[in-house]
């Protein structure tokens, strides 16, 4: 699916080098605090627990569960062409954060919390490669 | 020691397609309204609270867009869509305290322009502009990615909140859509709305869907305009040119629902902490609340609002939701003026304008026929903040 799914070209903002290097070597990298032993999404800026704004960042399993989802409808352009819906949800990754993500090979009828999920990776031929999540 | 704070004046701007005026001078025009409202005038203004939606202004600039002098209280407050409530509250604690003695309170936004749909106000593009095709358009960092992926718009986040409790509890559209009904009811009867077409239940399911399980008619307006409301203490309010409006309890709840596990994103909100605090300070419980006034940015946002003040069990808001409760000559009155998803969305100051307006008992064809206690919350970020206010015509331990 991910051919037909056409988000644009990403590139790189200077604060996020390690995930996008990841997403090139089909890891997934996410931020975590050594000191307190706890796990954050890849835009956390800092540990709640230490106030450390200088989070290490640490390879995830790719491993997640479904915690809730959306279908989102875009509105056709001026020429009567709409992209295809888009399955957009939360995921909670097995070290515990969530990310905003997006679903590949989605159905409405399959979708339920807890629905285990894995972490796959898209290399567009221009711009950074991403994730998405797939039911396993 | 004074005996309480009253809102004594309400000014509302032209609100909905109103173009060619500034955020400060639809703020301004607002405070104007207020004051003369009330029957006071600008130079009798203290205090002013300021607040803004989208486009971040104005800011506390707006005292000098005004001429005010020698105020005693002046600042910019932010709490999203909780801020109405907030400013209220503080506007409450400094007319009680005497460190000031008549305070307005303001927001406006203008986030729509002209040839532009709704919709588009509060949709995040690529950096790049628009006018880009789609596949070309180019983002920037891990955020970037999260918008390209399709999380452009505030409306996945709450369709995101509504699947949770749908899935946790068995909340259906339709009960969603029963909300949508009951509030464009209202809107009916107030001249002010900017929807005032009645639709039914097909009408809201056959409407485009925005993000599952958002319906658009389960989506709020976006609207331009200023809201004011000028506060000061019970014993002035006597003198005043409208019916006062007595402040009896105000509360906040930031629930900081963190994104990880074990968090109730979309299941509970900040009424589970500021409605119990502001009725206690009230000195009533749910039952004595007569009209409800509800941050309505989503059907789903009253409909779980309603569950965490306690009207009814938690899980049970879409059954109650769908009783006709909430509707004309239901036991509820809610949104009467036909809230954000059908009059004007102005952030906090749509429930509270026309809470106002009720405990008044200016409401016209709208009126509800109890008004003795009138509930009004606020809701900002994605459920993040939340505030609580009770009005009432009386004064307050009568």
């Amino acid at each position: 699916m991910g051919a037909g799914m056409d988000i644009g070209i990403l590139r790189r903002d200077g604060r996020t080098d390690p995930f996008f290097d990841g997403t090139a070597a089909d890891r997934l990298m996410i931020k975590r605090c050594e000191a307190c032993d706890r796990w954050f999404a890849p835009d956390a800026g800092s540990c709640p627990g230490c106030g450390d704004e200088e989070l290490a960042w640490a390879e995830a399993a790719g491993d997640a569960v479904l915690v809730t989802w959306t279908v989102t409808h875009s509105r056709p352009d001026g020429d009567g062409n709409a992209p295809p819906p888009a399955y957009l949800a939360l995921v909670e990754l097995t070290e515990g954060p969530w990310l905003h993500a997006r679903l590949d090979g989605a159905d409405t009828a399959v979708l339920r919390e807890g629905l285990p999920l894995r972490a796959t990776f898209e290399h567009p031929a221009e711009g950074e490669a991403y994730v998405l999540f797939r039911p396993v | 020691m004074v005996d309480g704070a009253s809102i004594v004046g309400l000014g509302m701007t032209e609100l909905g397609r109103v173009y060619g005026r500034s955020p400060r001078r639809l703020a301004a025009d607002a405070v104007r309204l207020a004051v003369a409202d009330a029957g006071l005038a600008l130079g009798d203004v203290d205090g002013l609270l300021v607040s803004h939606g989208m486009g971040g202004s104005p800011g506390i600039e707006l005292a000098d867009t005004l001429g005010l002098r020698d105020l005693r209280l002046l600042a910019k407050m932010e709490a999203f869509g909780a801020t109405a409530g907030a400013m209220v509250s503080y506007a409450a604690m400094s007319v009680l305290s005497g460190t000031a003695s008549t305070v307005v309170c303001v927001f406006a936004d203008a986030p729509l322009k002209p040839e532009q749909s709704a919709g588009s106000a509060y949709h995040r593009n690529a950096p790049a502009g628009s006018g880009v095709a789609p596949g070309k358009a180019e983002w920037y960092g891990f955020g970037g990615m999260t918008a390209a992926l399709g999380f452009r718009s505030v409306n996945a986040f709450y369709a995101l909140a509504a699947q949770r409790h749908m899935a946790r509890y068995g909340t259906t559209s339709e009960q969603l859509g029963a909300i949508a009904v009951s509030t464009r009811a209202w809107a009916a009867r107030n001249p002010l709305a900017q929807m005032r077409e009645p639709i039914t239940l097909a009408d809201h399911q056959s409407s485009r869907w925005v993000a599952e399980p958002l319906h658009l008619l389960d989506c709020c307006l976006v609207s331009n305009g200023a809201i004011a409301v000028a506060v000061t203490t019970a014993e002035r309010a006597r003198d005043l040119a409208q019916p006062p409006v007595h402040v009896w309890g105000w509360g906040q709840g930031h629930p900081g629902h963190r994104k990880e596990r074990g968090s109730e994103f979309g299941l509970t909100t900040g009424a589970v902490t500021s409605g119990p605090i502001a009725m206690k300070m009230a000195g009533v419980t749910v039952d004595d609340i007569d009209v409800c006034q509800l941050y309505d940015c989503y059907t789903y946002t009253v409909l779980v609002s309603l569950e965490d003040y306690g009207f009814c069990a938690k899980g049970e808001g879409g059954a109650f939701a769908a009783s006709g409760a909430l509707g004309p000559g239901g036991a509820l009155p809610t949104n009467t003026g036909g809230g954000q998803l059908s009059a004007y969305y102005m952030w906090g100051m749509t429930p509270l304008s026309e809470a106002v307006i009720q405990a008044r008992g200016h409401g016209g064809e709208r009126q509800a026929d109890k008004h003795d206690v009138v509930l009004v919350s606020g809701n900002g970020g994605i459920l993040d903040h939340h505030s609580t206010l009770i009005v009432s015509p009386h004064p307050k331990g009568i």
